[in-house]
Order: structure tokens, then sequence, then C-alpha cells
């Protein structure tokens, strides 16, 4: 019944991205993704039927190609934290609204709770793993730490990963632009200004 | 043998001598002139590295082998009996491990709300887990149900409660012998009724003979506390002991609630292990019911079970700050002396009736207080402590009318008005800190045809944390210079860690990076739980004590190894210097390399009652600065000045944080949090983080603190918490710049868009003749 789903770039535009409420909540055991391509050969359009069993699921995570067996229902999230144990990501409402469990897709920030697995295979996945390590601290995580943009801690893997991506895009972002690149990013404890201030100090070093 | 010393307290240029006696082995507060290298300093959290980077672990992330996964069947009724719960079907289902049900475990068979528990499940996947909650037969005799304070107080209105108990009861003042929601002994409350009718009498003969009175009905709607890490706990039976790794914030009462003979789980023996915690606010005080059903389903599945609240239990179960309508008549004369202040105010914490109240009498010299307060029942979550539990809402209603009785009496500054009615001393000098950095006097437009009006106001805060006894730490000094302390409270977002660390880092001499700590195990010593910002002032205290203790044993050994007078020797900068400040050309780590063991070990509780000190509560001030557009109703928070204190400040950075967060959380209370009720099918219909909507980046506004650091010699350390103080003021402060703005005072937060264009209409109605711009409800 393991069915391989291969990481197929083209194949990743065709298919449908869940969206907003409940990818997680919705009850999909079934899945349909494009039939196995194999580099320079002609595709076939007609999908494959995948689950309700689990399927190899490949994901190319910081870097690291992985390979794990589960069913295609599970969000990208639920497969970083409970298939790779990689546990930086967080859940926090499970449903898009909040990106405490921002992931960055080809570079673009997406909330993992909301989207399949299956729909990031071919695609770059960068978690707050691959951002920096605890010896090895980008110059943006360390001036979280300088500007103490954090409090509890919960929403802060969904903020580096953001202000990372702001970063990238615009390297010196103004604190309007730096308010917007944190918006879909929730802090319960408040730490905003501290984070645009750390974003602000990461930019004027010229470091990400 | 207590040593009686004397001590300089105060603040700024304020100071003044004051006699201490010591006890329990106690050492002296830093003095003002006292050269301090850690404490004072603004250090980065020791947590940070492993917050920023993902690899500090929660709760939620811990992931113990052969974890299952556990689910909460709630009711989806306003109000319903469980007749029975049929678990036969869904213990059949695949992946199933365990169940219980709430009936059978709890001995409560009424589900009081939309949400309460039913019953549970532990299977290998969520999703077993949830197809199984879907194969639960539960048979509800459903009732009627009132989910909002309107419809619990109107006449004939459905029984919330059980037995005799009333919609409304009084909860405030009390009647003895009215406990557990018994009504109480009609002999004792008709006493209390008449004295509440005579109190009634005098108050308002002083209103009637004040110059000026202004009244006003206030109402704040349900805030939810909305940590972002749920509650629960991954719960794992090992040889028969428990272990919860549990999002808490009082990692000891978590684990009495598990051992208790009288609790449902019993356990012998329980570890709580909480190393990092995302968020409390309050809530997280109580072991819960998913704490209990996390333990026995993994007892009875024989594996870890992670029992974690999904976001839609969060809102709807986990607590609330308790909504508030409130009404009240100030009389004041033209002197600007507040004479007498007349309250009636109603709160809903849910179907129970404690934690009705709003904090509205104090803060200032109110003159004569008569006060009624009342519990209403709803078929709604209940509350729990949430961040200065009463206070915000209470502030809401009496700063605005302190605003408004000091523009009845010939608009005088608001201000000049409080600094008359006010007598904390830290407060008076807050006073002008606030008013210069808002810009208070900087010309406005205000009211009138401009699109854009902008305000300011003010508000204060007022809180009691100096902490107390219940803490001992312990430290440790390894032979190669190593240094850890150690304390089993749990460090909610605070700071605790590092604060802690700072303190002992400070008394051994060494630099902070010197020191390891560690924190949030029970197996460690008893720790204070996160309540009242007095964590830091119960927690600190023993830190110092147990370093200090641990410094003279090394100093001991220093001395017999060199033979050198102990008494003559202290640490310094990581050097063993003389009293005259001399090196004796011994480092930490040389002295360290002299113990004979391995390692000095000191384990030293704080003394059980504080001094007196030079002020027993925290005072703060706060200024908000609004634009509000008068064609849309929108509100924007500019600018907030924070003027707090805290005892002495070990880090001004975290202090500052806290600060900020509650300021931020304070906003969002006053424009946007509400909780939504479906009042047809009793539902919160906001039980997400998406139509909950919370104070987020864009609309956050510029927060500019200062602190106050005052010597107040209550403990060894003088901290005291800033948890909860800085929530106090801020939505009170924001709704008197509103009003400041608009020329017209909208009662109820949150302040929105509909409420702003609401009070701006009326007041075009009512605008007979043309108000003086500017002026101050
Ligand atoms: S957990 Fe994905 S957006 Fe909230
Ligand atoms: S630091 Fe606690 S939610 Fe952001």
């Amino acid at each position: 019944m393991n069915k391989r789903a291969d990481d197929s770039p083209e194949g990743v535009s065709r298919r449908h991205f869940l969206k907003g409420a409940g990818a997680a909540a919705a009850v999909v055991t079934v899945a349909k993704i494009p039939s196995v391509t194999e580099a320079g050969q002609e595709v076939s359009d007609d999908p494959v039927i995948v689950g309700p069993g689990s399927i190899s699921i490949r994901l190319k995570i910081n870097g690291e190609i992985r390979e794990v067996e589960a069913p295609p229902s599970t969000t990208l999230l639920d497969l970083l934290r409970e298939h790779h144990a990689m546990t930086g990501t967080k859940r926090v409402c499970d449903r898009g609204s909040c990106g405490a469990c921002t992931v960055l897709l080809d570079g673009r920030t997406v909330d993992s709770c909301s989207m399949l697995a299956i729909d990031a295979m071919g695609r770059e996945i960068t978690t707050v793993e691959g951002i920096g390590t605890p010896e090895n601290l980008t110059d943006l995580q360390k001036a979280f730490v300088e500007k103490d943009a954090l409090q509890c801690g919960f929403c802060t893997p969904g903020m580096v990963v953001s202000c990372t991506a702001l970063l990238n895009q615009n390297p010196t972002p103004d604190r309007d632009q730096i308010r917007q690149g944190i918006a879909g990013n929730i802090c319960r404890c408040g730490t905003y200004q501290n984070i645009i201030e750390a974003v602000e100090h990461a930019s004027r070093k010229g470091g990400k | 043998m207590a040593e009686e010393i004397t001590i300089q307290v105060g603040f700024g240029d304020q100071f003044h001598p004051l006699t201490v006696r010591l006890q329990d082995g106690d050492i002296p507060p830093w003095q003002p002139d006292q050269p301090l290298d850690v404490v004072g300093q603004r250090k980065p959290r020791l947590d940070a590295v492993a917050k920023v980077t993902g690899t500090a672990k929660f709760s939620q992330d811990q992931q113990p082998a052969g974890l299952i996964h556990g689910r909460i069947l709630r009711s989806p009724h306003g109000n319903a009996e469980i007749r029975s719960v049929d678990l036969t079907a869904a213990r059949a289902m695949p992946g199933v491990r365990s169940a219980l049900t709430v009936p059978d475990t709890f001995e409560d068979s009424t589900a009081r709300y939309c949400g309460a528990e039913v019953a549970a499940i532990a299977a290998d996947t969520e999703q077993q887990a949830d197809a199984a909650m879907r194969a639960i037969v539960v048979d509800y005799q459903v009732k009627e149900h009132c989910v909002t304070i309107d419809a619990s107080m109107a006449e004939g209105a459905p029984q919330v409660g059980r037995g005799e108990q009333k919609n409304v009861q009084r909860v405030s003042p009390r009647t003895r012998g009215r406990r557990r929601g018994r009504n109480a002994d009609p002999d004792a409350d008709r006493q209390v009724v008449e004295q509440m009718a005579r109190r009634e009498k005098e108050v308002d003969a002083i209103l009637a003979g004040s110059d000026s009175v202004v009244e006003g009905t206030f109402r704040t709607q349900v805030q939810t506390h909305a940590p972002l890490e749920t509650h629960g706990a991954v719960c794992s039976w090992e040889d028969g002991r428990l272990v919860c790794w549990a999002s808490t914030q009082a990692t000891f009462g978590f684990r009495g609630e598990l051992t208790s003979g009288r609790g449902q789980v019993k356990a012998s023996e329980c570890r709580v292990l909480s190393e990092y915690v995302g968020g409390g606010f309050g809530s997280k005080f109580s072991a819960g019911r998913e704490g209990v059903i996390g333990a026995l389903l993994a007892k009875e599945a024989g594996v870890p079970v992670k029992m974690m609240l999904d976001r839609s239990g969060e809102q709807t179960s986990a607590g609330n700050r308790p909504d508030s309508l409130q009404k009240m008549r100030m009389g004041v004369n033209k002197d600007g002396i507040i004479q007498g202040l007349q309250i009636r105010s109603w709160g809903t914490p849910g179907s129970g009736i404690g934690g009705a109240g709003a904090h509205n009498d104090g803060i200032y010299q109110l003159g004569e207080i008569d006060k009624v307060e009342y519990g209403v029942r709803t078929n709604c979550g209940g509350a729990r402590a949430h961040r200065a539990p009463g206070w915000p809402q209470g502030s809401v209603a009496l700063e605005q009318m302190m605003d408004m009785a000091a523009h009845s009496i010939d608009g005088v500054d608001p201000i000049e008005f409080r600094k008359m009615n006010d007598d904390h001393p830290i407060r008076a000098k807050e006073y002008d800190i606030a008013r210069e950095r808002i810009g208070w006097d900087r010309t406005r437009v205000r009211g009138g045809s401009a699109t854009i009006c902008s305000g300011v106001g003010i508000a204060s805060n007022l809180w009691f944390s100096a902490g107390g006894g219940g803490a001992s730490a312990l430290v440790r000094i390894a032979k190669d210079g190593a240094v850890e302390i150690r304390n089993g409270a749990q460090d909610i977002g605070t700071g605790t860690r590092t604060v802690m660390a700072m303190v002992a880092a400070e008394e051994l001499g060494i630099p902070l990076e010197m020191v390891s700590t560690r924190i949030g195990d029970t197996n460690d010593p008893q720790g204070p739980m996160s309540g009242g910002s007095t964590t830091i002032g119960t927690l600190t205290p023993a830190a110092r004590l147990a370093a200090h203790y641990a410094k003279k044993e090394l100093l001991a050994v220093v001395a017999e190894r060199k033979g050198w007078d102990p008494a003559d020797l202290d640490l310094r900068k990581a050097r063993v210097i003389r009293n005259d400040g001399s090196d004796t050309g011994l480092s930490f780590k040389d002295a360290c390399s002299l113990m004979d063991d391995d390692a000095i070990e000191v384990l030293k509780a704080r003394p059980r009652r504080n001094y007196a000190g030079f002020s027993d509560t925290n005072a703060g001030v706060q200024a908000a600065e609004v634009e509000v557009d008068m064609e849309t109703g929108v509100v924007r928070v500019k600018k907030v000045v924070a003027v707090a204190d805290a005892g002495k400040l070990i880090n001004p950075m975290t202090a500052e944080s806290q600060v900020r967060g509650g300021v931020i959380q304070g906003v969002s209370f006053a424009l946007h949090e509400r909780r939504i009720m479906d009042r047809h099918k009793g539902r919160m219909l906001n039980d997400d983080l998406e139509n909950y909507k919370i104070l987020g980046s864009v609309d956050c506004p510029e927060i500019d603190v200062v602190l106050v650091d005052v010597y107040n010699g209550k403990s060894n350390t003088q901290v005291m918490g800033l948890g909860e103080p800085p929530i106090v003021a801020t939505a009170a402060a924001v709704a008197n710049a509103v009003a400041d703005a608009i020329g017209v005072r909208v009662f109820e937060v949150p302040i929105t868009p509909r409420r702003v264009l609401e009070a701006i209409a009326s007041n075009e109605k009512s605008a007979a003749q043309p108000k003086k711009k500017g002026a101050r409800l």
C-alpha cells in the first residue's frame, strides 16, 4: 500500500494547497498527488491516490534529505515535530493564525500547520533548527538575545524564522516594515518592541 | 541571635535610616553606596540562546519513548447534566490505549458550560484519539443556559448553579458562614444587610454634601489568558512513580495535587519538571483536570501520555479574567479632595462566583467608601487569576471616575488631581516623569471637526509583591570552580532563572557567566509558585543567603589552608580579596581547588517574614497617547510611558520586558480582547486566535519604560516582582486618553470603533451648547 510520492518540483505547483483553517483538523486520509516523475521524462497529469495508510515522505529539511513513513494527511508541522523530533517549530493555534509554526519554504515563510507535508516535497524547508545553532548563532539570533526579544520563548522560533526571511528579502527594513514582517506572529508575552529593536540591530550590523 | 542593624532605605534623593532586626541568620540588604558588579546590570537571559535556537524543550516538546496522545471530549451544550457516558465503542477503536469519563473520575456529572470536560481518550496517534472521541456515546440532559451577565441577572433567568445557588450572589461585604457556595446563615446575613444599608445612607449623605458628584457605569469584557503553550502535561509512570513534564506556574503545587490523598491520582511519588513554560499569566496554578486526566490515562495505558489542551480547549476552559459591570458615584469638593465613593459592581467568573471582584476602590485616598460587589453565575468557562486579578477592570472604572471628578471641579488637571488624593511616596515622583515623557502639556487637536484627534490619559498602578517565606536555594561550588544554583520553582518567561543566578553571582563575587542554574524540577529545593508577582521577592533572598554561606565555607577553607583570618577575606571580581580591598593573589578558581571535598553544597531557606521596610507596595504611573480617527472610530495607541518601580532592580533589562509585556496586554485589553458568546447555542464563538483578537506587532505602541530603583529594605535583596503591576493602569490610561481626544467618554472596553462612533454621535446630539475644546471629561 505504500506508494512512493516523489519530490518533483514540477509536481508541487499542481497540487492542492490546503489553505487556512484546519488542514490538521480535516480528516484527510486520502490525498491525490501527481504521478511519479522521473527527471526529464514526460509526466502524466493523472493523479495517483495515496493513503489512507502511511506513505514514504521525503523532504529536504535544513539542507538534508530526510525520509519517513507517515500518512499523507500529516501536516508539515506534525511531520517535523512528531516524525522528525524537530520540536523547535511550535504548534499553538494549528490553523494559520499565530505564526508559531513558521518555517521557510524556498526562502518564504509559511505556516507549517496549514500545509501538508507532501506538498513540501521537492522544496527547500528551513526550520529554526536550520537557522543557527547554540554554538553558532546568526547575527539576528544574537540580537534577539542581546535585546531580550523573548520572554517565555514560545513564539520565539516562529519570530526568528519570520525575521530571518524579512532580512533576506530586505536587509535594511524600517520600523514599519519590521512590524509588517512579523504581523502574522502573535506574542502573548509582549516582545514586539524588543523584536523590532533586535531586527534593527542585526540589520545595522549587516547580518542576518 | 537576632542582629540589629541600621540600613538606608528610599529612592532617588529620598533616603532615611531604618533599624532592622535581622532574623534567621539573614544578611543585610545591599546599601545605596555599595558598589555592585552584577546586580543592576542589563543581562541577557541565561536561557535566551536555547529559546532563539528552538532547542529549549517545553512540555509540549517532550517525547519520551512510547509516547501516546490524550484528548478530551467536551460538552457541546451550554448547560447539561451528563446522564451517562458509554466508552465501549471508543475503547474498541484502533490505537486506543486508555479512556475515562469525567462523571466517574471526578464524581461530577454536571457540564455547566459548553466546553466542560466529559470524557478522555489516549491513543497511539492524535488522529486515532480524535476518531475514538467521535465514538463516545454521551446521554445529555440539556438544560437552559445563560451565557451573558445581562441574561443571568434578568428576572426569571434560568438557574446556572445547583441546589439553592442564586445566579446573582453578593460576594462583598461578606457574611460569615457563607462557604462553598452555600447560602449564608440568615441571621448573620441580616446583620450585614443592615450594616450595608447604614453605610449606604452615610455615604449618600457625604455625596450629597460634596461640591460635585460624578457618576458612571462601566463595563469590561472577558479576557482569556491565551498563553501560547496550552495547559497540560506529558505524564509518565516509571516504576510506580509519576513524572510530569508540566506547563505550570507552580511545580510544587502541581505535584501536591497529584500526590494528595484527596485528589484523584494519589501518586505516592511525583516529580514535576518544567524547565521551560510557554506563558501562564495566572492561569497555570493548578494541575487542572487535564493534569489529572493525563496522569490517569498514562497509568492505565502503561505508556507516557501527552495531555496538552488544544487551542479551543485552552480558550474555553483554561481560565479568563471575568467581565465587569461597575456603577460608581464619586463626591469631590472644590479643593480637589475626594469625599466619598459609592460602588456597585458585578462580575461573571463562570458558573462559580470566586474571583468576581473588581479592585475599583484602591490606589487613591477615596474618602468614605460604600461598596457592594456581586458575583454573577453564567454558563461559561470559569475564571482563573489573570495577571493582576480584578485590577485592570477596576482601574478602567476608577481612573475614568478620577478624570471625570477632576473635570467637574473647574477642569483641574487630572495629574494634579491625582496628586491631591494620593499619598504613595514613590508615585508622587512618578507622576512628574510620566507627565514630561508623554508630552502631557503639548498642544493637541482635540474633538471637534478634525479627522484625526489626539489625546493623553493617565492612570496609576499599585501592587504588593515583596514576596515572603517558602523558598530555599541550593548553591554548589565544585572543586574545579563550577558554580551551580538550584531551585525547583519555574520560570514562566519572567526571567526568574537569570535573576536568581545574578544574585548568587553578586554574592560570590564572580561574573554571571560562571554560574549555571537548574530550575523547574521538584527534586530541587522548594520554590514558590509564580503568583502575585512574588516569585522574585520570595526566591532571591534564599538564593543570596545560600550563596553567602557557600562563600563563607569556601573562604574558611582558604583561611585554613593559608593560615589567614577568614573574617578578613571576601570574594570580588573572581578574586579572593581582603577587607581593605587588596588582592590575596588567589583567584576564585584557585580558592576552589584548595577544597578537600569535591564540592561545597549549601542549602538555605530565606527568613519567613519580611522586614518593615520603606514601602509595602509598588507604585507606578502610566500615561498613554492616542490618536482617534473621528470618521472610522479607530483608536491607535501611539505611545505609552510606563513608570514602574519594583524595589531594588536586579536586571533592568528583563524588568523592562516585564513592563512592556504588561502594557501590551493592557492595550490589547483596552482595544481588542473579548470573549464572544453565542447566546442561543451557549458556546464561545471565538475560541481560537483568529477571532479572539490579540494585539499584534502592527498596532503595538511605542513603550517608554522608566524604572525607579528603590532600596525598600524588605529583604536581603529588596526585590519586588513586576509581572502584574504594569497591567493595572494601561487600559485605564488608554480610556482616559480616548476621552481626552474625542471629547466624550467611552464607558466600555474594549474600545471598539463602533463604541467610539456611538460615543461621538451621542456627544454631537447632546451638544446643545458648544463645549470648551480640549475639555477633559
Ligand atoms: S500553529 Fe500554525 S499558525 Fe498557529
Ligand atoms: S515570548 Fe512568550 S509568547 Fe512571545
